[in-house]
C-alpha cells in the first residue's frame, strides 16, 4: 500500500520505539486488539497506565520517604507497576522495576532510590515518545 | 473513558437475569485483578476470543460473586490483590467447591509464587502480561471439556 510521507514517519517512529527497546512485542498485541469497535484502543490504554501510574509513583515516593523503609510494601508496589508496564510493553520500564525488585529482596535503600529515579526516567521518556508518535498517527490518519 | 466504562458496565450486564449469563453459547471468564491495566488489558483479549468477561478489582468481590451463585468457565486471577491475595483467594474459591478452570497470573514468577499458586488450587499459571497464545490451550481445554 502506497503511503504518504506522514504516514512513512509513522512508522518509521514506531519501527524505532521497538528498535531502540522502548516497546516490545506486547504493544504489538495491544494494536491486534485495536478495530474498528475500539479504534483508539492503543491510545486509550497506554493513557490509562500513564494515569494509572502516576498514583503508583506517588506511593513509591512517599513509601521511600519513610524510615524505616517498608522493602515489602515498596515490593509490592512495584510488583504492580513491573505488571502494568510489561501490560502495554512499556521495555525500559519493565526492566528498570525487575532492578529495583532486586534491591527490594536485597533490602538495599540507596539501590531502591537509585532504580526508582531510573523507573521514572525511563517512564517519563516513554510518555514523551508515546505522546509524539500518537499525535502523528492522528494527524496521518486525518490526512488520509 | 471509553474502556472503563466497558469495565464497570459489564457487572450490570452480566447480572441481569437473576444472575444468569446473558449468553448460553459463549464461554465467560471472572477476571480478579485489582490493576487497572490489566483488568483493561485482560478482557479486551477475552472478548477478542469470543469470551464473555466479567471484572473485579479484589479477591472479596471475586468471593462475593461467586457465592451469589454466578458460574465462569474460566477464572483468571492476580497473585497480588489488595487484602486477600491472590494465593488465599484460590483456596477460598476451591473450598466453595468452585471447579472453574483458574489461571493464576502474576508480574513476577518466582518458583515459590508458583508453587503457591497452583498448590492452592490453579490450574495453570503465567507470567503477565496476558496473550491470546498463553490463553490458547487454557481455552482449548475449556472447549473440549
Amino acid at each position: 500500500m502506497e503511503r504518504n510521507p506522514l504516514q512513512r514517519q509513522v512508522a518509521y517512529m514506531r519501527r524505532s520505539l521497538f528498535d531502540q527497546g522502548y516497546l516490545d512485542e506486547q504493544f504489538v498485541q495491544l494494536e491486534d486488539l485495536q478495530d474498528d469497535a475500539n479504534p483508539n484502543f492503543v491510545e486509550e490504554i497506554v493513557t490509562l497506565f500513564y494515569t494509572d501510574s502516576a498514583r503508583l509513583i506517588h506511593n513509591i515516593e512517599q513509601a521511600l520517604e519513610s524510615r524505616p523503609l517498608d522493602f515489602i510494601r515498596l515490593d509490592d508496589y512495584m510488583h504492580q507497576f513491573k505488571g502494568s508496564s510489561s501490560s502495554i510493553g512499556a521495555k525500559k520500564v519493565k526492566n528498570e522495576c525487575t532492578q529495583f525488585r532486586e534491591h527490594c529482596s536485597a533490602r538495599s535503600a540507596e539501590g531502591c532510590v537509585r532504580t526508582f529515579q531510573q523507573v521514572k526516567q525511563e517512564h517519563t521518556i516513554l510518555r514523551r515518545k508515546l505522546e509524539t508518535y500518537f499525535q502523528l498517527a492522528r494527524q496521518a490518519g486525518l490526512a488520509n | 473513558m471509553k474502556l472503563l466504562n466497558g469495565i464497570n458496565s459489564n457487572k450490570k450486564s452480566c447480572q441481569q437475569g437473576n444472575g444468569d449469563l446473558i449468553s448460553d453459547e459463549k464461554l465467560t471468564a471472572l477476571v480478579v485483578d485489582s490493576d487497572i491495566i490489566c483488568q483493561v488489558l485482560e478482557k479486551a483479549i477475552l472478548e477478542s476470543q469470543g469470551i464473555q468477561a466479567q471484572v473485579v478489582g479484589s479477591g472479596r468481590d471475586a468471593i462475593d460473586l461467586l457465592a451469589s451463585g454466578v458460574n465462569f468457565d474460566l477464572i483468571i486471577i492476580a497473585m497480588v490483590l489488595p487484602i486477600m491475595n491472590g494465593v488465599e483467594t484460590t483456596r477460598q474459591i476451591r473450598a466453595m467447591g468452585i471447579r472453574s478452570k483458574m489461571l493464576g497470573v502474576t508480574a513476577c514468577s518466582y518458583e515459590r509464587e508458583r508453587r503457591a499458586f497452583l498448590d492452592a488450587g490453579v490450574d495453570e499459571f503465567i507470567e503477565k502480561p496476558l496473550t491470546p497464545q498463553k490463553l490458547a490451550s487454557v481455552l482449548r481445554e475449556i472447549r473440549n471439556a
